[in-house]
């Protein structure tokens, strides 16, 4: 399996911007997209800060241009025209091209408003043509004609990480020459409420791998890659943004939401990264981490990182206080990230955090770095049913 | 490389769990719309102070995956690929309801954590201690067929020696109200044999179906998988057939090799349009299967676990088959199924 896989494109909609370029003007500015509810419909709009795209349905219905839609595939249509672009792909024909797309709810950001009423006979609204995880995907691959492998993944939060892996396969085992990978989640009151009652939400700015950290912030938002195989990256000449040189998907066992203390499954997806990537842990400069933020997380994956890295973990933040957790979408924005870092030659700094954590020896970037050369950065999302997955891009 | 079936289980709407059992009693028309799973005894798969918890669709699908486990002679597996088309109803339907009722106040996160697509993954995992590749598709009526694809991959990667992939959907009576109004669930009146229905919607049913698959076969084995396609849609009959065409080119068998054709008819007379026009067309003996089993988006798991049941056994029910003419010499079986002409799906399997 020589073929190589490349990045040709990306675009991302998340609380810190509507593109890639105003993503990384908020990143490179410190400028958080957390704040208070302004356009979730919940009885909890004072109680919670969040990371929401910062246009209303009516706006994004303009911004898409592609007709009414729900929140979801709105944000998944805005963040693939992006990526496309970017990728200066128009003919979908002249190539085997895939769709993945990844989300945990789908279209519940609309179900929940007609739920009730539908079965109260108030209303008739067939919520289940928006509810479904495949809609919003086949809507998409539908928009822009994409045919040849169109499917949909869900596990939980390491969602489009597994997006970006079933593409490098497909690359890899010659059955697609490129794919748009990643993921889309909506905030919504049935994930808002979810995430509260299991008590690992902070009512305040999430502070990721900080010895007081009290939860996450949830975020919403999509971000798509194109990914091109090798060959047809040069049969076309075009232009790389990094290259995704390796990935590992492993299950933890050990609990449906927690994760186990020594972080087994994250040490095992990282493990199988760098046997995929042919690199060793030495070589990792920046780690881009899960880091949401609950005591539980942020624990066990340092822990993880301590041990794979021994004694030399390298430089390391969670963006996560930047977008809030953006659920399915959360690999893809941070693959987006961990791309722009490179690119950029910089580290985006984990916000709000103040005191060391005791059970870690190691110390993320808590402040911008730049000027730092970045050759291969590794991306980290785990999820609920113990699903883990690592992402290693190098620069060329 | 082949690619065998070497254990498989199914929940259906018959008692598909029992292996002396192929639809012996069965005649040709469901008595209702509504074709509920019949449960096995799963304290004989799942441990008690776990089932406790568990949701119908989740407990079909451990114990599935479980029942698969054994009928393969497995304790352990390389990867874990699941599909399902709605995901956890039951759950999903408990907590939304529970947030709507109470203003967003008083609730308990059991049935939050249930309620994500990956939970039944997750649980076989947890428990055969499985720390490998996990996987869950949720691609509508392709979820179980794209899961079969990556498992397949990654036998051919050489990244697993043995696979545990399968799906699961569960009917909820909110499901069912949904489905029943939007006009998609036959009403009770028009139910009818489905190769011959001029009655709109289809009979709506749920289930599970895993299969433990290798590259190496073993006593055990039902028969190896010769091919899998999906189809995002197609215009037409013609359409269908040239799908076909090209998918036995590829997997190297000529029409004539194909002993039966699985087809995916539903009973709707709208949407079976395209369907039909096939299957009249094709030349080939056609049996059905969504009479035994109902419409739901993983019931190709059932048409699979049918198809490889009719391969070892060298019988074909007559419960499936109208045309009753002798067919034998099982040799390849190929499923055709859809779902309210969306998307449609070819699998072959073929005897050992």
């Amino acid at each position: 399996m020589a073929n190589k896989v490349f990045v040709t494109g990306m675009g991302i909609m998340s609380a810190i911007g509507n593109s890639v370029e105003e993503t990384l003007y908020s990143l490179s500015n410190n400028r958080s997209g957390i704040e208070k509810i302004r356009y979730l419909e919940t009885s909890h709009k004072d109680n919670f800060v969040v990371g929401e795209v910062k246009l209303s349905n009516k706006e994004l219905i303009e911004l898409a241009g592609i007709g009414t839609y729900n929140r979801t595939t709105l944000l998944g249509y805005i963040a693939v025209r992006e990526a496309l672009k970017m990728a200066s792909i128009t003919d979908m024909k002249e190539a085997r091209t895939g769709f993945i797309s990844s989300t945990t709810v789908a279209g519940m950001c609309h179900t929940e408003l007609l739920y009730k009423g539908f079965f109260e006979g108030k209303n008739n609204e067939n919520f289940m043509d928006h509810h479904l995880n495949g809609v919003s995907t086949n809507d998409i691959a539908s928009h822009f004609g994409i045919r040849d492998y169109v499917t949909s993944i869900s596990t939980a939060c390491s969602s489009a990480a597994n997006a970006m892996i079933l593409g490098a396969r497909l690359i890899k085992n010659n059955i697609l020459d490129r794919v748009v990978v990643g993921g889309v989640d909506p905030l919504s009151k049935f994930t808002l409420n979810g995430f509260n009652t299991l008590m690992i939400l902070d009512n305040e700015w999430s502070k990721p791998f900080d010895e007081n950290r009290k939860g996450l912030n949830l975020g919403e938002g999509a971000a798509f890659l194109v990914l091109e195989s090798e060959k047809w990256v040069k049969e076309k000449n075009k232009k790389v943004l990094a290259q995704l040189i390796g990935y590992g998907n492993a299950n933890d066992a050990f609990h449906q939401t927690a994760s186990s203390p020594e972080g087994h499954g994250a040490l095992l997806a990282m493990q199988k990264a760098f046997k995929v990537a042919g690199i060793t842990p030495d070589q990792i400069d920046y780690i881009n981490a899960h880091g949401t933020g609950t005591p539980n997380n942020d624990a066990s994956e340092g822990i993880a990182m301590q041990t794979i890295f021994k004694n030399h973990v390298p430089k390391f933040s969670s963006t996560k206080a930047f977008t809030g957790h953006t659920l399915a979408a959360a690999a893809a924005v941070e693959a987006v990230i961990s791309i722009l870092a490179i690119q950029n030659s910089m580290i985006f700094p984990c916000l709000n955090r103040k005191e060391q954590m005791k059970n870690l020896t190691i110390t993320p970037v808590d402040t911008l770095e730049k000027n730092v050369s970045l050759d291969y950065v590794m991306s980290n999302s785990f999820g609920f049913g113990g699903n883990c997955s690592s992402l290693i891009f190098a620069k060329n | 490389m082949e690619i065998y079936i070497n254990g498989m289980a199914c929940i259906s709407h018959h008692d598909t769990v029992d292996e002396n059992y192929f639809f012996e009693d069965i005649g040709s028309v469901p008595l209702n719309n509504q074709l509920i799973a019949t449960e096995p005894n799963y304290k004989d798969h799942i441990p008690a102070n776990l089932i406790r918890r568990m949701s119908h669709i989740v407990k079909m699908g451990v114990s599935t995956g479980m029942m698969s486990m054994k009928s393969a002679g497995l304790e352990e597996v390389d990867a874990i690929v699941t599909g399902t088309g709605m995901g956890c109803c039951e759950d999903t339907d408990k907590f939304l309801r529970m947030l709507l009722d109470n203003d967003e106040r008083f609730l308990t996160p059991t049935s939050f954590i249930q309620s994500t697509h990956n939970t039944v993954a997750g649980q076989i995992a947890l428990q055969i201690k499985c720390n490998g590749y996990n996987f869950t598709y949720v691609h509508q009526n392709l979820s179980f067929e794209y899961a079969l694809l990556d498992a397949m991959m990654l036998l051919k990667e050489q990244e697993a020696l043995t696979v545990l992939v399968g799906a699961v959907d569960e009917i909820t009576p909110s499901m069912f109200e949904l489905f029943y109004r939007g006009g998609h669930i036959k009403k009770l009146e028009n139910v009818q044999p489905i190769w011959n229905s001029n009655t709109n919607g289809y009979i709506v049913g749920e289930g599970a179906g895993f299969f433990n698959i290798s590259r190496i076969a073993t006593p055990s084995t039902y028969a190896k998988i010769k091919g899998v396609k999906c189809i995002q849609g197609i215009s037409d009959a013609n359409e269908l057939t040239n799908e076909v065409n090209s998918f036995l080119a590829e997997i190297g068998l000529e029409k004539d090799q194909i002993s039966l054709v699985l087809s995916g008819n539903s009973g709707d007379v709208v949407t079976d349009k395209k369907i039909s026009e096939f299957n009249k067309t094709i030349n080939l003996p056609i049996a059905y299967f969504k009479h035994l089993c109902g419409e739901y988006f993983t019931s190709s798991t059932f048409a699979l676990w049918l198809a490889a049941n009719i391969i070892k056994r060298q019988v074909v029910p007559n419960a499936i088959f109208p045309d009753q003419a002798q067919v034998l010499n099982i040799q390849n079986i190929l499923i055709v199924n859809h779902h309210e002409d969306n998307q449609y799906s070819l699998m072959c399997i073929s005897k050992c």
